[in-house]
């Protein structure tokens, strides 16, 4: 055979993401800048928070000023029905998923790569018992398994985002499995093996640095809004964080009393920065996966 | 087909039993007695325990509680909520209904406003309008469903005036079937599987476009329709509805909360705030039968559209 170039499966994955960013379509990248603003909003917003450099005091209760609209006085985003500053108590909400979310982002990757791997590369009765646990976590709705966790524990915002860890490893798992079928179709394990390298640099570098790296952070980032939703709902129905310790949840359900009289604006304000933030997570999550993962053809 | 559908119903019946062992071992490893409250919500201890536990008729081990637990259900007996006095079975039955209808009302939702948009965008990928209405999708489905909730109820209240209290019983009532079509609409639009579902039919759709009998199908001026429904919209339709259905319930949770719809949901939310375990050991039992009847579904729709599944 004349002229074969054998590619490793360094070079195959290093040129198609080089590639895959170059040729990305206008959305795509309209999607990415969206939601990588977004993110950054949320860094920066969730390190003000820690710091306390913000704008009010989340306490302090301006009374002659309750319910205020946008742009009233020094309070850019108005106030609540009692007179708090909405920016601070919205900035300061971050606290309460920012944390809480990466810890079950983490866990979410670390067990979801670990059974994804365990199934992929093992095989046989190992496969068998990730795929008996993916139907398990699949059996139960998450909130379900959730408030069964409250009514055992108390309700505590990092239990509740260990049991969101846990039941989204099952679908992280299947993809690194699915990607480590891919690869063994192609010989690419096989030949690393008869390289003679190690079973741990073939699945630490090779297999999840290579080759799974762009889906488990496409993952990382839906994860994220994933938590926010978990933890809004949760406070919301009032197992997450409490008054007057802002959530974006809390403050929903402290506003809607007021909202059903008419005045929206101390609901809806969060309830925006809930869209604007899962929205860019999902749009993140999204660009990233036809860029990286080739979903979209044109 | 019986072999594969026996071997699910197989599969249902090992998964039930796993759920609810996972589901004992939770609140077995919880802090306190879970019988505190049948024993005078005292926490006894050795022998006194013993007597106390001997004199219910509760079995010593944890694991002998499960098996009991199992063989009662097994029987239709689920027990005594701790809440209400009243038995489980009775309860799960009646708010069970409420949410059955809830959330399969609101899947038809779904898929009759995620489906067209989804076979729309695949069919017309370039076109703006598919990108606008898939854009709407996802905004809807990354508002919170409770704010989205009670807007609804502001305006149809407040502003039209439609109905003036919100009971949530099934009294009678002026437009009693709209305070009922509400939140199956808002629970179908909002509760994030909108967008998931027309993301799925759209890449299904396009995949079976590109297929190559749908190409020969074209070049020969057969009626596309007629041979793709079936794997292009019947198969995604029986895989969205068996996938989705652990959402819709999670998201039902929510909405019944909202609009006060007393339901599983309510019941589990009530259960978990008052350390309810028989009526949470139930819930989950139920939630997890209802998800499995979906697969099962789609396992059926799945070997009737592809023989050749039923010899795999």
């Amino acid at each position: 055979m004349p002229n074969v170039y054998v590619q490793t499966v360094d070079e195959v994955s290093e040129y198609s993401q080089l590639s895959a960013w170059r040729s990305a379509g206008r959305i795509d990248r309209l999607y990415v800048g969206y939601g990588a603003t977004v993110a950054g909003i949320v860094v920066l917003s969730y390190l003000l928070g820690a710091l306390k450099w913000l704008p009010h005091d989340p306490d302090a209760m301006d009374l002659g000023a309750m319910m205020a609209g946008p742009l009233t006085g020094s309070y850019l985003l108005g106030t609540d029905f009692l007179g708090r500053d909405l920016l601070t108590r919205l900035i300061l909400g971050i606290q309460a998923y920012f944390l809480p979310g990466l810890a079950a982002i983490s866990i979410a990757l670390a067990l979801g790569s670990l059974l994804g791997v365990a199934a992929g590369y093992r095989g046989g009765r190992t496969d068998a018992a990730v795929t008996y646990f993916t139907n398990l976590i699949d059996a139960l709705p998450r909130l379900v398994l959730m408030l069964l966790v409250i009514a055992a524990f108390k309700p505590q915002i990092y239990t509740i985002m260990v049991v969101l860890g846990i039941t989204t490893a099952p679908t992280i798992a299947t993809m690194v499995k699915g990607k480590i079928l891919m690869l063994k179709q192609r010989n690419f394990i096989e030949s690393a093996v008869a390289l003679g390298l190690s079973p741990p640099t073939i699945i630490f570098k090779h297999i999840l640095w290579h080759n799974c790296r762009a889906l488990l952070l496409i993952q990382a980032t839906i994860g994220m809004a994933e938590a926010v939703l978990i933890e809004t709902s949760l406070s919301y129905l009032g197992f997450g964080v409490q008054e007057p310790t802002p959530s974006w949840g809390n403050m929903i359900q402290a506003g809607a009393n007021y909202l059903l009289q008419g005045n929206l604006w101390s609901s809806t304000a969060p309830a925006l920065a809930i869209l604007l933030t899962v929205l860019g997570f999902h749009l993140l999550g999204d660009g990233l996966n036809n860029i990286f993962e080739g979903k979209r053809q044109r | 087909m019986a072999a594969v559908l026996s071997r699910e119903l197989a599969m249902t019946a090992l998964l039930l039993a796993g759920v609810t062992f996972v589901a004992f071992l939770i609140l077995f490893l919880a802090p306190g007695d879970p019988f505190a409250a049948l024993l005078g919500g005292r926490t006894l201890a050795g022998a006194e325990r013993d007597a106390a536990y001997a004199a219910l008729g509760i079995p010593r081990t944890w694991y002998g509680q499960y098996f009991a637990w199992i063989g009662n259900v097994v029987q239709g007996e689920f027990g005594i909520s701790l809440r209400t006095g009243q038995p489980v079975a009775r309860e799960l039955a009646t708010s069970g209904v409420r949410t059955l209808f809830l959330t399969l009302g609101s899947l038809a939702v779904t898929l009759a406003v995620a489906v067209p948009i989804g076979a729309y965008a695949a069919v017309r990928p370039a076109s703006g309008r598919a990108w606008a209405l898939t854009m709407s999708a996802y905004v809807v489905s990354a508002l919170p469903t409770f704010w989205l909730g009670y807007i609804a109820i502001y305006v149809f209240t407040r502003q039209l005036g439609l109905f003036p209290i919100l009971s949530g019983t099934g009294e009678a009532q002026e437009h009693a079937w709209l305070y009922a079509a509400l939140p199956v609409v808002l629970l179908g639009l909002g509760s994030g599987a909108l967008s998931e579902v027309v993301r799925y039919v759209r890449e299904e759709v396009s995949r079976v476009l590109a297929e190559e009998y749908v190409r020969t199908a074209r070049a020969k001026g057969a009626s596309l329709w007629r041979h793709v429904y079936k794997e292009g919209l019947l198969l995604p339709i029986a895989e969205i509805v068996a996938s989705k259905m652990p959402f819709v319930l999670s998201g039902a949770i929510i909405v019944e909360q909202v609009f006060n719809w007393p339901g599983l949901g309510r019941l589990a939310w009530q259960a978990a705030q008052d350390r309810d375990y028989p009526v949470i050991m139930a819930i989950t039992l139920a939630a997890a039968v209802v998800v499995r009847l979906g697969s099962f579904l789609h396992r059926t729709v799945y070997v009737a559209v592809n023989p050749r599944a039923s010899h795999e």
